[in-house]
């Protein structure tokens, strides 16, 4: 039963999430290029002279190394790579709700190369403060798809007929997009256009940002299964003020 | 064959469990904790019930800077040598305790008693930003200093304060950051240093 511990070095990878630890540590939630997410140690990082201190920082690529095969491992080292722009205001809050998608969602110890890429980029654009909706649909829709949900966005689920951008559609999860008559019917039915745009990632038209919004945050509702992710009801709260 | 229940007090019990309410306290030190109160210090373990019930009973948060105090308003709100124009928002009384250390402000504060920290659903009922509201506007203060740490959730919850005063016309300052004084570039951490040069201003 005992396995051997493993050492991880210079993994690239992001700190999704900390908590305090004890009197002076962390527990830092990772998210790794060839680990997946993992929880790792960090003995001592809240003393005040503690080198990982500056270093642990969410939303900038790191390096890190650990020990451990366990649910809990160690981490021995943190090294900044740099590069990334500091998220800020919007920007931030977007980058809270991609971390909170992947601690809810991704599994632990699973590796997802092509989504831990694309999260950088996304990171990247919101940091550059490109327009936020297209990074988040874009995310989302590459998080879908590693979970095992890829969406099909071009053609008709029944007829395997092209988009017709015209028409409406209703999204069903478990199989795509089916024609209906009208565009009445909640998140779930939008118009052949807003499909195709999401596909190609365009964002220009104000119908598919209004639609393909909705539509993801049904279908990562669903995902959730009922569960409210606590950026939004936060981000909510804030739009009162 | 069963065995014979481990016996135990139900006092006891209870003050385990009700140590677990620190920070970082387990079943493990709140056992170690609970023992040693009730062994080897029962006059320690007096005077901590005495003090707490007493805090519990007199210690609330001041009516205007929201940091604790016993009366209807703390000692800093009440004098009148302090620059009432001047409002420095913290995270915490200890980080009110610092800034007053540096000898080098002398407005007034609003003690948050937290940040918003939205991946942990923290958001700005949580922190009293609806007071804040209130106090930063109630006609006396004409610049607010934003004195929230340097973290992502510090980051946040300036940027949403800043937000919330300046469409009511308030001026809004944060605190600038950077090496630390008498810090050599060769020992400041990579983030800090970046921080510096993306904030770098004209000379
Ligand atoms: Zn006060």
């Amino acid at each position: 039963m005992a396995q051997s511990r493993r050492r991880v070095e210079h993994e690239p990878a992001f700190v999704l999430h900390s908590y305090p630890y004890k009197e002076t540590s962390l527990i830092i939630e990772a998210f790794s290029r060839r680990q997946g997410r993992t929880a790792l140690l960090a003995k001592g990082a809240r003393r005040p002279r503690s080198a990982m201190r500056g270093v642990l920082h969410a939303f900038q690529p790191l390096r890190l190394s650990w020990t451990g095969s366990g649910e809990l491992n160690t981490l021995v080292g943190a090294e900044w790579e740099g590069g990334m722009p500091f998220l800020r205001g919007f920007g931030l809050m977007c980058g809270f709700y991609v971390n909170e998608l992947i601690l809810r969602l991704l599994p632990r110890d699973d590796a997802h190369e092509a989504l831990f890429d694309a999260y950088a980029g996304s990171l990247a654009r919101l940091g550059r403060g490109e327009p936020t909706a297209g990074v988040l649909r874009g995310f989302e829709k590459r998080l879908l798809a590693e979970l095992g949900y890829a969406m099909l966005l071009d053609r008709d689920a029944a007829s395997g007929a092209p988009i017709d951008p015209a028409m409406h559609y209703l999204y069903d999860p478990e199989r795509g997009p089916l024609p209906v008559n009208g565009g009445a019917g909640g998140e779930m039915v939008v118009r052949g256009s807003t499909l195709l745009d999401l596909d190609r990632d365009e964002f220009a038209s104000a119908e598919t940002l209004h639609q393909s919004r909705g539509l993801m945050r049904a279908l990562i509702g669903q995902r959730l299964h009922g569960q409210t992710l606590h950026t939004r009801s936060v981000l909510l709260e804030l739009q009162d003020l | 064959m069963t065995k014979e229940p481990v016996p135990t007090a139900q006092g006891l019990e209870r003050l385990v469990e009700a140590l677990r309410v620190l920070p970082g306290v387990g079943p493990k030190s709140a056992q170690r904790m609970a023992y040693q109160l009730l062994q080897r210090d029962r006059a320690g373990a007096d005077q901590l019930a005495v003090s707490l019930r007493h805090a519990l009973d007199t210690v609330r948060h001041c009516a205007k800077c929201n940091n604790f105090t016993e009366g209807e308003l703390c000692s800093l709100c009440e004098s009148s040598r302090r620059d009432s124009t001047l409002l420095c928002i913290v995270e915490t009384p200890a980080d009110l305790a610092m800034v007053e250390q540096t000898s080098s402000y002398s407005g007034m504060y609003f003690v948050l008693m937290g940040r918003l920290s939205p991946l942990d659903g923290v958001g700005p009922r949580d922190i009293g930003l609806d007071r804040l509201l209130a106090r930063a506007t109630d006609g006396e203060v004409q610049e607010v200093i934003l004195a929230t740490n340097f973290t992502n959730e510090g980051e946040a919850t300036a940027h949403y304060i800043a937000e919330m005063l300046r469409s009511r016309g308030i001026r809004v300052s944060r605190i600038a950051r950077g090496v630390p004084l008498g810090g050599e570039l060769e020992y400041v951490d990579a983030g800090t240093l970046s921080q510096a040069l993306m904030e770098r201003r004209a000379l």
